[in-house]
């Protein structure tokens, strides 16, 4: 298991920042610290919302005070590693929704394609400026060694959790301003002007001005309502409901109190099946009418656009790999987890073989829910699990139980190692790129795997050196 | 800037006002159930206070029935009363985080403790001894959030619908306060004009926290002439309904009103403030002051309306020629 603070007895140098520090401040200081954090977490009401689990619906995401850190040289090859994926998968997006190269060319069979439940037949034909899709992918990535990271799986629909990294950071530099001087940490906080920069790049056919950008949430209930209000707030832009807004002539306007106002480019928050109930979910209260009509006519642009989420699905996840081949002519920088496909017989076959030592997916799960995690399981939940695979094998993937880097968290017995993810955030417009940093998840029960804030994972600021 | 924004921050202004001013009628009746002779006529001085609040149909009790017990409970802490301090405070952070972004930092963190405070009481923060105190409390959060909106929010058209809302509220509150006193009853051996007559009254003025304001302006023994100059017609009175009129148009007149309907509001609204301004205590008390307050009362409400349609509060602003186009 690799330990990223620790080589053996050693400090890795990555870490030996954070080292030097507790040895100078104590671990003491670290733990003075934390309430410091948690009441300016409270403040700001970066909460998350957790529904239908009883306590308090508002809860905060723990914290972990000890930051997670990456040398210059690990970073740039998860960054170059990051945009070479979300720059595939937007190929592969334009592709399928268009000519349809990569089917003709027999690597993926048309059904996993049209037959995918995230596919939108409604976006065929259209190309989006630019040719994006998805216009921030969020990469889960998973280390096992010091050379080598697994893509765990692709996030191309509305994924959350940048605020988290912000507010992390914001956080950390009040805590600990010393750490922070001179630039050893490369700053992440440009993520607004980033973002906004790229959305104000893929401005639709039918905008003659600078455009006007604005994002959409389902409302205050909504669990990652705080992380809308907070990127429209550093963006500058309007958050908007779909109440607020209304199409007319293929164009999207708000309600203001002056009266209808041009919005050009719309980063949504809300599902696909929500977004427009003249094309979608005819119940839907939360969209809005006519706005599908509108982006392919050319007078909007949304973002990401509708149906990408055929890219991000565990079927698709496969063959990534032959993506990056096929679209940019290169090997994958990050290869993919080893995994097997229960619909094939014979790797069905050795899964079910090997369940106790397997993790087991559905293939249109997400969130952590519904997964068997073999050594951590009971003979009677392995067996409850076999039966759900048998009826259905299509539906569910496998992986090895993979060992997980883990890196060191603060308890109330001192520091300890626990289990990370590292979830960066890749943002394409005219260009692809993604701020040095991302969300690092991290299960704070001894031993678990599990990092989803849903079932027990905190989050830590993750640090990129310069150097 | 979005309808639904100018909404919600109008009404976060008009929730955090109304605690502040349902304090206020607790404090009147507080004040006047310490009176010599309170209680003789029963408890009339706290069924004034529930038909004051506007609180008489959610009131679980009949109104012979009213206490100050159960009706600091219902007027405080109580989850069924939408205008309850604990429901106004709920309504009001609801609003802010909203319209987090249209709030400064400043103004959220001073809602947001507020209830967090508020969530935590439990019904004996208002036992005896302890209710002034908790009344002072919610009065000063009204001054926190407020101060923090006036000294941090910029001065653009979300400030303008958070003093609009304030002061809408306000208008409606004060006239609500004076028409206290017609519904407590005198002991039939008291007569209008006399000592506890005066007393009452004195006790309104306290509870608008007026009193010494009020001593500045007139430098004599309020009576109800007195009384209902200073918190009604004189402009200098911070609380009274025609100060509050002058804050609404100004409010308007920031707003730069540009469509046929808003012109309409603000023409409203100016009409109001012009017409009390030339009204004298005489001719209120000529109509009557319960009658003359109640058609403040419905004036003020009318009003609202109205603003709420002109800046498309009430659901959505339609354009001229709503044809959605179908996909």
């Amino acid at each position: 298991m690799f330990n990223e603070m620790y080589d053996g007895d050693s400090v890795r140098p990555e870490y030996k920042l954070i080292q030097d520090w507790i040895d100078e401040n104590g671990v003491e200081a670290l733990t003075e610290k934390r309430a410091e954090a948690e009441a300016l977490f409270r403040r700001v009401g970066i909460t998350f919302a957790v529904y239908g689990e009883g306590g308090d619906p508002e809860r905060l995401i723990p914290f972990d005070m000890v930051p997670r850190v990456f040398g210059a040289s690990e970073w740039d090859k998860i960054e170059r590693g990051s945009i070479q994926r979300a720059n595939a998968l937007n190929a592969f997006l334009t592709d399928i929704y268009g000519d349809r190269e990569i089917i003709k060319a027999g690597i993926l069979p048309e059904s996993m394609v049209t037959g995918n439940e995230a596919y939108e037949a409604v976006m065929e034909g259209y190309t989006p400026p630019g040719g994006v899709f998805s216009h921030i992918i969020g990469v889960d990535l998973v280390r096992v060694d010091a050379e080598t990271s697994y893509v765990l799986e692709d996030n191309c629909r509305t994924p959350s959790g940048v605020s988290y990294v912000l507010q992390n950071r914001e956080v950390m530099e009040r805590m600990f301003p010393d750490l922070f001087r001179g630039g050893i940490v490369r700053p992440v906080d440009h993520y607004g002007d980033m973002l906004a920069e790229a959305m104000q790049s893929v401005a639709p056919p039918m905008c003659d001005r600078e455009p006007t950008l604005a994002i959409l949430t389902p409302g205050q209930y909504n669990s990652a309502y705080y992380e809308h209000s907070f990127l429209a707030d550093l963006m500058g832009v309007e958050l908007v409901e779909g109440q607020d807004l209304f199409v007319e002539d293929n164009r999207v306007y708000m309600r203001t109190t002056r009266g209808p106002e041009r919005v050009d480019v719309l980063y949504r928050r809300i599902d696909d099946a929500f977004l427009d109930p003249l094309t979608f979910n005819p119940d839907s209260m939360l969209g809005v009418p006519g706005i599908i009509g509108a982006m392919k006519a050319g007078g909007v642009t949304v973002v990401n656009a509708p149906g990408a989420g055929v890219a991000d699905d565990k079927a698709i996840y496969i063959h990534v790999p032959e993506m990056i081949k096929f679209y940019l002519g290169e090997d994958a920088i990050l290869p993919n987890v080893p995994t097997w496909q229960c619909g094939k017989p014979d790797e069905c076959k050795y899964v079910m073989e090997h369940l106790a030592e397997l993790v087991v997916k559905e293939v249109h799960g997400s969130g952590g829910y519904g997964m068997l995690i073999g050594p951590a399981s009971t003979k009677a939940e392995i067996e409850a699990y076999a039966e759900r695979i048998k009826a259905d094998p299509a539906g569910f993937i496998a992986q090895p139980t993979l060992a997980l880097s883990t890196s060191p968290v603060l308890t109330d017995a001192g520091l300890a190692p626990r289990h990370v993810d590292l979830r960066p955030y890749v943002i394409s417009g005219k260009e692809t790129k993604l701020i040095p940093g991302g969300l690092t998840r991290v299960a704070l029960r001894e031993g678990s795997l599990v990092v989803n804030s849903s079932q027990g994972g905190g989050v830590k600021d993750t640090w990129v050196l310069s150097q | 800037m979005l309808s639904r924004t100018a909404n919600g921050l109008y009404w976060m202004s008009r929730y955090v006002e109304r605690a502040e001013n349902i304090a206020r009628l607790i404090d009147a009746g507080r004040r006047m159930d310490a009176l010599p002779d309170a209680g003789v006529n029963g408890n009339s001085e706290w069924a004034s206070i529930v038909i004051a609040s506007g609180c008489s149909t959610t009131f679980p009790h009949e109104l012979e029935e009213a206490t100050r017990e159960n009706v600091v409970h219902h007027l405080i802490f109580d989850h069924e009363n939408p205008s309850s301090v604990y429901s106004s405070f709920a309504a009001a952070r609801e609003n802010a985080r909203a319209m987090r972004i249209a709030v400064t930092t400043e103004v959220w963190d001073a809602i947001n403790e507020t209830w967090a405070t508020m969530r935590s009481l439990t019904p004996s923060a208002a036992d005896r001894g302890q209710l002034s105190g908790l009344l002072d409390w919610i009065k000063q959060r009204g001054f926190l959030i407020r101060g923090a909106a006036g000294a941090s929010m910029l001065r653009g058209p979300g400030y303008s619908f958070v003093e609009i809302g304030k002061y809408v509220e306000r208008a409606d509150a004060t006239a609500r306060l004076v028409d206290v006193k017609y519904n407590v009853l005198l002991p039939e051996d008291q007569s209008v004009g006399g000592g506890l007559d005066y007393m009452q009254w004195q006790q309104i003025l306290r509870a608008a926290n007026s009193l010494r304001a009020f001593r500045w302006v007139y430098r004599e023994a309020v009576t109800a002439r007195t009384l209902v100059d200073f918190l009604i017609l004189n402009k200098v009175s911070p609380r009274s309904v025609a100060h509050c009129y002058c804050e609404i148009v100004e409010g308007l007149e920031d707003l730069d009103p540009r469509t046929t309907d808003q012109l309409r509001v603000l023409n409203r609204a100016r009409r109001m403030r012009d017409d009390i301004l030339e009204t004298s205590v005489d001719d209120v008390l000529g109509q009557g002051l319960h009658e003359w307050l109640t058609a403040t009362i419905v004036d003020t409400n009318m009003f609202a309306g109205e603003l709420a349609a002109a800046f498309g509060f009430l659901g959505p602003l339609e354009s001229q020629s709503q044809s959605q186009s179908a996909s």
